[in-house]
């Protein structure tokens, strides 16, 4: 689903950010993506998304290879890939279910379609409740959920996520990550940004350690428990 | 592609596209302070141009109705009298499109007296020193055939015998008629320049627009929507614009014409002109209005495009 082939990304300025970097998802797959701040987690999210080009190496998405597909493509990449973020990324001149409706609307689905979607979407993250709300109004663990909301709204078969517990208590992370992992259970391909070893370590899946642009490590998924940070 | 594809694609389109029209209408009405601002600028701008083309135009109107401006003054010889002069008017009334008016050497002293104040220098000559006039005018079906008309009735009459000179105001016809070309190529520089100023207004104004919503462009942009998606509401939006700008000129125009107009009328009148001041009718209105559209969307147009300019990826590096 997602593959790295030497993929090397240095920024106009001589940032080298990624190096050398190669791992296979294959589909239907969870993973942890981890490592210092610095280390190229985003940059490599950033590559999925067709946020950036990498400058040396291929990435493959969904079977396409990104190097040799062309700008105005991005859009139809990024809408098979459901994105996460730490700042949650919320509009908010724009109510919950509006917030949520977005991808929907961007695909062009008739309302009473999106209505279903999205009503079914913050059931599944428990805020039906808040569909006529604000994002201002929320507390900083119901609007990450809200993003969430709208990730997995459009049913892509990609989930990307990062660092999606930074603001989060530790319960609600172990919430969040057990909704990942149902997500996972449906078919999703879900890769995950974090730094919370202690929760990775919990979740007991694949982790890529990322270090200086470099990827160092490749734990199984099995071998993760116990495992030295 | 199947047709039935072909129809869902259409549908989501006008789906897009109904976002995007309400979506723009929901920022024209929540920034109304904004928008009334904007709007009253392009109305001014808008308004220049077109009230000078009111006036141009209404002036060619008056041009049309003024027939004497085709009037021709023929002096006869001091010798002539009332036969000769009658001879000569019927002569032209059968072989020229005119009118004429015999003035005798009694209605013209009269006049002279009346007119000049030198009344009583003339109470010095024993007999009335002045010929007789024929006053002829040129029937001409418009403002530009009166010229020749003029030229060719003034060369006849010097051919004729009993006429001692001709006296055609063409210095004055060719005067109007300059202004008039004047007006018009001033009509068409204002209407270029003002229509650069809209677009660059509209732009501006679209311009702090969009970086007031730069957040939720990135948003669009990360969740899967199109350059086209994030551009269409500021298209509507510089449309919104540029159609109320318009419509605030004509409404601008219709006051200044219903406030100037009796004034201008009692004026004509009395220059014994039936005159009424003319609009722009529907038509140019509609005009107006459209154009006044199309220029905020393309003022919206460049300045959306400058902006997103600077999200482009570099493009692929092919195979390898």
């Amino acid at each position: 689903m997602i593959s790295f082939e030497h993929v090397s990304k240095r920024y106009p300025g001589g940032v080298t950010a990624l190096q050398d970097v190669s791992f296979l998802l294959g589909p239907g797959e969870m993973a942890f993506l981890t490592g210092h701040s610095g280390a190229g987690k985003s940059t490599l999210l950033r590559l999925i998304l067709m946020l950036e080009r990498a400058t040396r190496g291929q990435v493959f998405v969904d079977g396409r290879n990104l190097g040799t597909t062309p700008s105005r493509f991005a859009p139809r990449i990024r809408r098979r890939i459901g994105m996460i973020f730490q700042d949650h990324k919320l509009l908010s001149d724009k109510t919950v279910f509006d917030n949520v409706a977005l991808p929907l609307m961007i695909a062009g689905m008739r309302y009473p379609d999106i209505r279903k979607r999205v009503r079914a979407a913050l059931d599944k993250v428990g805020l039906l409740s808040k569909e006529r709300s604000w994002p201002l109004t929320l507390s900083g663990g119901e609007q990450q959920r809200v993003g969430i909301a709208r990730a997995i709204v459009s049913m892509p078969p990609i989930l990307l996520a990062d660092e999606p517990t930074g603001n989060l208590d530790p319960e609600l992370s172990q919430d969040l990550f057990r909704l990942f992992r149902q997500l996972n259970s449906q078919g999703v391909t879900v890769l995950i940004a974090s730094h919370d070893l202690a929760l990775i370590r919990a979740m007991g899946q694949r982790v890529l350690v990322l270090s200086q642009g470099r990827l160092i490590d490749d734990i199984a998924g099995a071998d993760v428990a116990g495992a030295a940070p | 592609m199947s047709a039935r594809a072909t129809r869902r694609r259409m549908r989501s389109w006008g789906r897009r596209q109904l976002y995007s029209f309400f979506s723009s209408l929901g920022a024209l009405v929540s920034h109304r302070l904004g928008t009334l601002m904007t709007s009253l600028v392009l109305g001014i701008a808008v308004l220049l141009p077109l009230g000078l083309y009111v006036t141009v135009d209404n002036l060619r109107g008056l041009d049309l109705q003024r027939e004497n401006w085709g009037t021709v003054t023929v002096f006869l010889q001091a010798d002539a009298g009332a036969e000769e002069a009658m001879d000569l008017a019927a002569l032209i009334g059968r072989e020229h499109a005119a009118t004429v008016t015999v003035v005798t050497p009694e209605q013209g002293l009269a006049e002279f007296q009346q007119a000049s104040g030198f009344g009583q220098a003339m109470e010095l000559f024993d007999e009335n020193p002045l010929p007789w006039v024929l006053q002829v005018t040129v029937q001409s079906a418009s403002a530009e055939a009166i010229e020749p008309a003029v030229r060719s009735i003034s060369e006849w009459l010097d051919g004729q015998d009993v006429v001692d000179s001709v006296q055609a105001d063409f210095k004055w016809l060719q005067r109007l008629a300059g202004l008039l070309a004047l007006g018009d190529a001033f009509v068409t520089v204002l209407t270029v320049l003002f229509s650069l100023a809209m677009v660059v207004v509209v732009a501006n104004t679209i311009r702090l627009d969009v970086a007031n919503r730069a957040h939720e462009i990135e948003v669009l942009h990360l969740v899967g929507a199109s350059n086209g998606f994030v551009r269409q509401p500021f298209l509507y939006l510089g449309f919104w614009y540029g159609l109320l700008g318009a419509l605030l000129a004509l409404i601008l125009l219709g006051l200044c014409m219903i406030y100037l107009a009796p004034p201008l009328e009692r004026l004509l009148d009395a220059y014994g002109n039936t005159f009424a001041v003319r609009g722009l009718g529907a038509g140019g209105g509609l005009l107006v209005l459209l154009s006044g559209g199309l220029l905020g969307l393309l003022g919206a147009w460049v300045s959306v495009q400058r902006y997103l300019r600077q999200f482009r990826l570099p493009e692929s590096r092919g195979k390898g």
